[in-house]
């Protein structure tokens, strides 16, 4: 077996060894700036992403209409050819409207919570609901109204219920009690017992079964169709920059926080996108390096190479051998970016310590790109010295 | 086991040239364990015989086999398998390398396919009186001295028929002797054939075959 150190010497390698560990360094210095991106896009996606996504993949986000002083008049709620357009666009998945009530509802937890206020009541499509027990379901005729109730609304009652000497509830015990509903209007006076069945970190709002608004718009309030303020949509790209764009120029309106969020990810990708698209030139670049370098070694080796051939050394031999040397330069140079890569997630990771969705390993798609960098590392050095002595 | 040569002519020869040939033109066998002794003036194409056997030219019409090989279509794994194992050449020019050792010059071939039955590197550098040289650049060398190194290479290998391009043009009458003596011991361990080419008959070389070019 011919050993590549037997034919070393017949390459003619003057080129300085500084100006190749620059192309070494070069290509190290790329490739960890390209892990580093792809970890720093798979950061940036679990540190803002997934706080409101569901367990489908999915955020639900409740929008309206921008109230201006231009549209404070007129009607700023949501009809069906709103919600049709809505639904069309393609990175809305669905949109249900929130209807609220059309009578004056009032409720009271009789003499044990000496409580009483008029409510609001809303109904949506029971596919946007995060917590929907069995029991949320009502028929015309039934007394108990199960009600969702919203778990924002109990931590807000419970901070101001001392001041008021009203008792702290428990989940448990406003689960417990049984309340009285007083619904009326111009179809006349009914009454219900109404209870509550679960509580909704999504929706703030005080939800029954859409069965029961329908049925106590249209004969106690005596409008079967009302329109609805709020419409919630269900949306895996609620940080795109195509949402943000539909949702301003649409004069439509959600959480500024979210907004917010959505336009520093917006800014932080396009500078991260950046990034990437920079360490993939110093990629290039080095590689490109490299082939030059290969070419100067082939050009002043020529002589030396056609005269191997002539001795009976094989070109694909030669071609394997040559391209061979450079396999260990380019394992351990992304070894060493795979290294730096574990330091950058490390050092991020002590950064956010607090924030649980971060892992102290890299991501898989980083280590994955690492092995296909080498891969075309490889490729590519054999296709240059292929070519080089394809013409010896 | 043979080279089989079929109306060979090279392109550029003009045609009256090829009249009084042995070789242009004419069927002409070579094989295995035979001595051939191929004569003819400066000018009448002997470089370009030993080019077109090894295949390093295709300017010529007609066809070489060697062993069922054509040359002129052979590939690249095809060619370097013949050079390394049947074929084995001392080049006019010598085609050594000049800025390498003496050594290292050798140690190429040698690396390539080693024949078992060969002397080593220092005992055939010692016969032919150039192992102090071992370790100079070819370039520092006589071209005498050159035309050693260039003979001991081509015995470091495997051969069926060795070609002999004017290998003693340099040489004085004991180098000859000696360089003449390793070459017919070593072609005798292969049972090679040697065709040997130059522009007189040697008077060390009793051939089996005289051919005039």
């Amino acid at each position: 077996m011919i050993q590549f150190r037997t034919i070393l010497p017949f390459l003619n390698d003057e080129r300085k060894r500084s100006s190749r560990l620059l192309s070494y360094a070069g290509l190290l210095a790329g490739i960890t700036l390209l892990l580093c991106t792809v970890q720093m896009f798979v950061n940036i996606g679990k540190l803002t992403g997934e706080k409101n996504i569901s367990q489908d993949g999915f955020e639900y986000i409740p929008i309206s209409k921008t109230v201006t002083n231009e549209n404070m008049g007129s009607d700023n709620r949501f009809n069906d050819a709103d919600i049709a357009y809505i639904k069309q666009q393609p990175f809305i998945t669905d949109a249900a409207p929130l209807i609220s009530n059309q009578f004056r509802a009032t409720i009271s937890a009789g003499n044990i919570i000496p409580f009483s206020t008029d409510i609001f009541l809303e109904a949506i499509n029971d596919g946007f609901i995060d917590t929907l027990p069995e029991s949320f379901h009502w028929k015309k005729g039934q007394a108990v109204v199960p009600i969702i109730f919203s778990a924002n609304f109990l931590e807000i009652y419970n901070v101001f219920a001392p001041g008021q000497d009203l008792p702290q509830l428990s989940e448990q015990t406003l689960k417990a009690l049984r309340i009285k509903l007083e619904c009326s209007g111009p179809g006349g006076t009914e009454e219900y017992v109404a209870h509550i069945v679960a509580l909704s970190d999504r929706i703030n709002s005080v939800l029954v079964p859409d069965s029961f608004l329908g049925y106590a718009n249209s004969i106690i309030g005596l409008q079967p169709h009302p329109l609805a303020a709020r419409v919630f949509i269900k949306t895996d790209k609620a940080e795109s920059a195509e949402f943000l764009n539909f949702l301003n120029k649409s004069g439509l309106h959600i959480n500024k926080d979210r907004m917010r969020l959505g336009h520093i990810k917006q800014i932080v990708s396009v500078a991260v996108s950046a990034i990437g698209i920079f360490a993939v030139l110093v990629i290039l670049l080095s590689i490109m390096s490299l082939g030059f370098y290969l070419k100067l070694l082939v050009a002043r080796s020529r002589d030396n190479l056609q005269l191997l051939l002539v001795l009976g050394y094989s070109k694909r031999w030669l071609i394997k051998t040559i391209s061979k040397q450079w396999t260990p330069i380019y394992i351990i140079t992304t070894v060493c970016g795979v290294a730096l890569l574990f330091i950058f997630q490390i050092l991020f990771n002590a950064q956010f310590s607090f924030r649980k969705e971060l892992t102290l390993f890299p991501s898989i798609y980083a280590l994955l790109l690492a092995v296909f960098i080498i891969l075309i590392c490889m490729a590519q050095n054999r296709r240059t010295i292929k070519k080089l002595l394809e013409d010896v | 086991m043979s080279i089989i040569l079929h109306h060979l002519i090279p392109v550029y020869l003009a045609s009256e040239k090829t009249q009084n040939s042995m070789v242009w033109g004419k069927d002409l066998v070579f094989e295995k364990g035979k001595k051939y002794q191929i004569t003819a003036p400066s000018g009448s194409g002997k470089t370009s015989l030993v080019h077109f056997l090894y295949g390093l030219r295709k300017d010529f019409s007609g066809t070489i086999k060697i062993n069922e090989t054509h040359i002129a279509q052979a590939s690249d794994d095809s060619l370097s398998a013949i050079r390394s194992n049947v074929l084995s050449c001392v080049f006019q020019d010598l085609k050594l390398f000049p800025y390498h050792m003496v050594s290292q010059n050798l140690e190429i071939k040698k690396a390539l396919s080693s024949f078992s039955g060969a002397l080593s590197i220092a005992e055939m550098t010692r016969r032919l009186g150039i192992y102090s040289k071992m370790e100079q650049p070819v370039i520092h060398c006589s071209y005498g001295e050159q035309q050693r190194v260039a003979i001991i290479r081509a015995l470091l290998q495997p051969f069926d028929y060795l070609i002999l391009d004017e290998p003693f043009s340099h040489l004085d009458n004991r180098n000859r002797e000696r360089a003449f003596a390793l070459i017919m011991e070593e072609a005798s361990k292969r049972n090679a054939a040697i065709i040997m080419i130059d522009l007189h008959a040697s008077p060390y070389f009793e051939p089996d075959e005289n051919i005039m070019l």
